[in-house]
């Protein structure tokens, strides 16, 4: 399993590589630079041409490609076209306020689909299966935006329990587990939102791929044998159901981080989603390939996560 | 979806928003379109919510997008300058009509040869960190916008001083055209005569020399302060939660008398929920879209006052002279007066802006009444097609030559003002016989083939201004080469010699008569189609007391004589 999990490992640096070169060029190919937009008559074309040598952009494009590369090998991702501000700390900045809310708003959808995916399945057509079908259907259909507003129009608008926007209150000064709950009453709107919208998949996910197991030979013999239905379905069934689950769930590593470009910018949550979407319409390049890279790195990862657990959970699977 | 679209607008709009400072001390006179501002009081000013009655020393000002580029040579957004201009302040600032007037400086003096400006310093003007500010912190100030490594947008504040290529490109240890006299007196002196020199280029923030030290060349150190702002402002700065709020405290030992509110907020506010915040009490003070169903949401609160006024700025659609049928001013002239701009401006706006006749703001002091409306005239843009030749088809559209009158039209996906213009323009122009073809594209791809490339026919976008009115810097000849900011090539040598004139005195009252004369070339030339003047709006909490916005001033211009009060029932 070691050699498996380091060869993994060794075998990223090649696809990373390939990744960098695949993002770089076609970033390129949106027509403008970072100076593009900045149209102010207090920038004269030759202050722009100027602009544009110090930052290297009027070189072609390999050679700019070496100096982003030989900058990344020495831990240095550049700065910041928008921000002037090196790249891994403008990210460092944002991603973690992404990464918070994401993470609850992940496992917050696992603890509440699996289980009733699992009793849907199960029940397959009682009232139980139908209401949450519906509520599925309902909850990928549900604009994130529409959500959001009216949430903030009943509960911060109407009764005034909750705060509109913001990770914090603005002016406070609180400290430990005072600020904690503060960030809890903002965050609970934008953590309804986007669990909804995690929710619904991953239920309907469980439950059609435990229908599936059900219906095996291997789930009929346990049940001739006499076993117990909840032995049958919590010992036999659910193992081999949950083994397409977890797939699903290595895919999101990256998603942690990637930010809820709607969600955070309804609810002002400070996250890397509207600075991501700011980027591109910017133009920032130095910032886009690091966040572009992050992704790469947690996709890989993700997916050699997908692969271990797989092993784990289903014994039948060998690594070499 | 809307945040991207508020995104590529303020990128429309990104032009010279910040700061600028003044005309002129000739003074011309106060522009009787000041007028324009007005101010809808709040009926209930006592049904303050309790959320922000309880908040007695502090005031929340709502803020969009903070980069946190927090200093006075690297702010590029308004939200940005927020910031510096709470803790910072300039040589010069100005009045609310755009005059420039005594900050730092109490005094200045312009040699006779219009090149050389002497500034005399107030005495005891601390920074916060207890130093006396001297004119040896304006010259580094000024030094640093020169540096060689220096890559943010102010240049032009320096590129005309003695000195400026040989600090800049060479060796030189110092900019030549900087001159400390003594602690209280500096001076700068400039390679031509700039007019709007007083107005653009002497209100960034001073700073300290000690705390911003650094080495020519050595700009980073200047980054990693962006965060620590320190100035000489009415307030402090403290502490900065990125994408969230920034926060004040007022400067015990300020010079120009001490601010009286405590603490000010800076909040991170959206436009699809900046209504509900003023309503709950969140925040006292925001920047809120000018429209009907905006106020009334407002008013039906009752506590909040909405302050309107102009906007220094204007839309337009820009045409490509070089084009074979638009190079012709006779058709330019009949697409102006075959557009309903008046329709569309009722429709997007709904009477919250007005149609732009000249494309300078209707505030400046070189504005005049005194040219061509182009009023709606669908029969005098037929006449002057027909003149142009371009006669109407059994199918309705224009030919010349066999050729159709299509245009095709680039613009920018994700904004209402463009959805709104579209279908417009388009039935407009077919009732004279144009087809118009628009293709939406993204905002820096459209900038891309305008200004870069010039591969266009038609486009539109807008302008923001600053206070001195030199249009050069988008109508010059030499703007007309690729990536320059007159890519439809307009160029009238008779406008080219009047406005390169009005840049080389520095009365006030000359400037005027030329630039009048100007805008009558412009008009009967049409290089534009020019839409609209929009306004905007400030929405302000009944507990605050002396902040009245206009054109050239904000907040932060007021802030240190504001008060927070308990309102009481009318």
């Amino acid at each position: 399993m070691r050699q498996y999990i380091t060869r993994r490992l060794l075998q990223m640096i090649p696809v990373l590589i390939g990744v960098s070169i695949v993002i770089f060029f076609i970033l390129q190919l949106a027509p403008g630079d970072a100076l593009t937009g900045k149209m102010d008559p207090k920038i004269t074309p030759e202050r722009k041409q100027e602009l544009r040598h110090q930052m290297g952009l009027d070189q072609p494009v390999y050679k700019q490609y070496f100096r982003w590369a030989g900058g990344v090998l020495q831990g240095d991702f550049g700065e910041s076209t928008n921000f002037k501000q090196p790249v891994g700390k403008v990210m460092n900045t944002y991603i973690w306020n992404t990464f918070i809310i994401s993470l609850l708003s992940l496992i917050l959808g696992v603890l509440i689909s699996i289980p009733i995916g699992v009793v849907s399945a199960t029940k397959q057509y009682s009232k139980f299966d139908g209401f949450f079908t519906v509520f599925a259907l309902v909850g990928i259909s549900m604009p994130s935006f529409f959500f959001g507003m009216l949430l903030i129009k009943v509960f911060a608008v109407d009764l005034l329990i909750l705060p509109v926007s913001g990770m914090t209150t603005a002016g406070s000064t609180l400290t430990g587990i005072s600020y904690g709950l503060d960030v809890a009453k903002h965050m609970l709107l934008p953590l309804i939102v986007l669990t909804l919208g995690s929710v619904a998949g991953l239920m309907r996910y469980t439950r059609s791929s435990m229908l599936e197991v059900i219906r095996q030979d291997y789930i009929r013999t346990a049940r001739a044998k006499g076993l117990k239905e909840k032995v049958v379905i919590y010992k036999h069934a659910l193992r081999n159901g949950l083994i397409p689950v977890i797939t699903i769930l290595g895919f999101w590593l990256p998603a942690l981080f990637s930010g809820a470009f709607i969600t955070e910018s309804i609810f002002l949550w400070p996250g890397i989603g509207p600075i991501e979407i700011a980027a591109v319409a910017g133009r920032d390049y130095p910032l886009l390939m690091g966040i572009n890279i992050l992704f790469a790195v947690l996709t890989l990862i993700g997916n050699l996560i997908a692969d271990v657990t797989y092993a784990v959970v289903d014994p039948r699977i060998r690594l070499k | 979806m809307k945040r991207k679209i508020a995104g590529f607008l303020s990128l429309a709009m990104s032009m010279t928003l910040l700061f600028s400072g003044c005309g002129q001390s000739g003074l011309g006179g106060a522009s009787k379109d000041l007028k324009a501002s007005e101010v809808l009081a709040a009926a209930n000013p006592e049904k303050l919510p309790q959320t922000a009655a309880n908040r007695k020393d502090t005031l929340i000002i709502g803020f969009t997008a903070p980069e946190g580029k927090f200093n006075p040579i690297y702010s590029s957004s308004v939200d940005d300058s927020y910031v510096v201009n709470l803790v910072f302040e300039g040589l010069l600032t100005n009045d609310v009509q755009g005059n420039p007037i005594g900050k730092v400086a109490k005094k200045w003096d312009i040699s006779e040869d219009n090149k050389t400006y002497t500034f005399h310093l107030n005495k005891g003007i601390k920074f916060s960190n207890g130093e006396e500010l001297t004119a040896k912190d304006v010259e580094f100030t000024y030094t640093a916008l020169c540096d060689p490594k220096y890559d943010g947008s102010r240049t032009d504040a320096v590129d005309k001083l003695v000195g400026y290529a040989e600090y800049n490109k060479g060796d030189a240890k110092t900019v030549t055209g900087i001159k400390v006299i003594d602690d209280y007196t500096i001076s700068f002196t400039l390679t031509e005569v700039k007019a709007p020199a007083l107005s653009s280029d002497f209100g960034y923030g001073i700073m300290n020399k000690t705390y911003y030290a650094f080495e020519k060349g050595n700009i980073e150190k200047l980054k990693e302060s962006f965060l620590k702002p320190m100035g000489c402002g009415p307030y402090l700065f403290k502490e900065y939660k990125a994408g969230q709020e920034a926060d004040f405290e007022k400067n015990p030992n300020y010079w120009d008398g001490v601010a009286k509110i405590d603490k000010v907020i800076l909040k991170v506010t959206t436009s699809q929920t900046n209504i509900q915040g003023l309503s709950a009490g969140e925040v006292d003070m925001d920047r809120i879209g000018a429209a009907p169903e905006n106020i009334q949401m407002l008013q039906s609160a009752g506590f909040i006052e909405m302050q309107l006024y102009p906007d220094n700025g204007y839309g337009y659609i820009g045409l490509n002279l070089k084009d074979e049928k638009l190079k012709d001013k006779k058709v330019r002239q009949a697409l102006t007066y075959g557009l309903n701009r008046k329709g569309f401006i009722d429709a997007r706006y709904k009477g919250y802006a007005e149609i732009c006749n000249a494309p300078v703001s209707q505030v400046s002091w070189a504005y005049t009444d005194d040219i061509n409306k182009y009023e709606f005239n669908p029969e005098k843009a037929n006449q002057l097609l027909e003149e142009a030749g371009w006669l109407k088809k059994d199918d309705g559209f224009r030919y010349k030559d066999g050729k159709k009158f299509e245009i095709h039209w680039m613009t920018y996906q994700g904004s209402k003002y463009v959805e709104m213009l579209i279908p417009i323009v388009k039935e407009n122009w077919k009732a004279i016989g144009i087809d118009v073809i628009p293709e939406l594209m993204e905002f820096n791809t459209l900038c891309t083939k305008v200004y870069d490339e010039q591969k266009f026919e038609m486009y539109n976008m807008s302008w923001s201004l600053s206070i001195d009115p030199d249009p050069s810097g988008i109508f010059s000849k030499k703007q007309t080469e690729l990536g320059g900011y007159n890519p439809g090539g307009w160029v009238n040598e008779q406008g080219e010699k009047l406005m390169a004139d009005a840049l080389k005195t520095t009365d006030q009252k000359e400037r005027k008569k030329l630039y009048q004369e100007w805008l009558k070339i412009f008009s009967d030339d049409v290089p534009y189609v020019l839409l609209d003047q929009s306004k905007n709006m400030w929405a302000v909490s009944s507990r605050v007391k002396g902040i009245s916005f206009s054109p050239y001033i904000d907040f932060t211009y007021q802030i240190a004589k504001a008060e927070l009060v308990e309102p009481k029932a009318k």
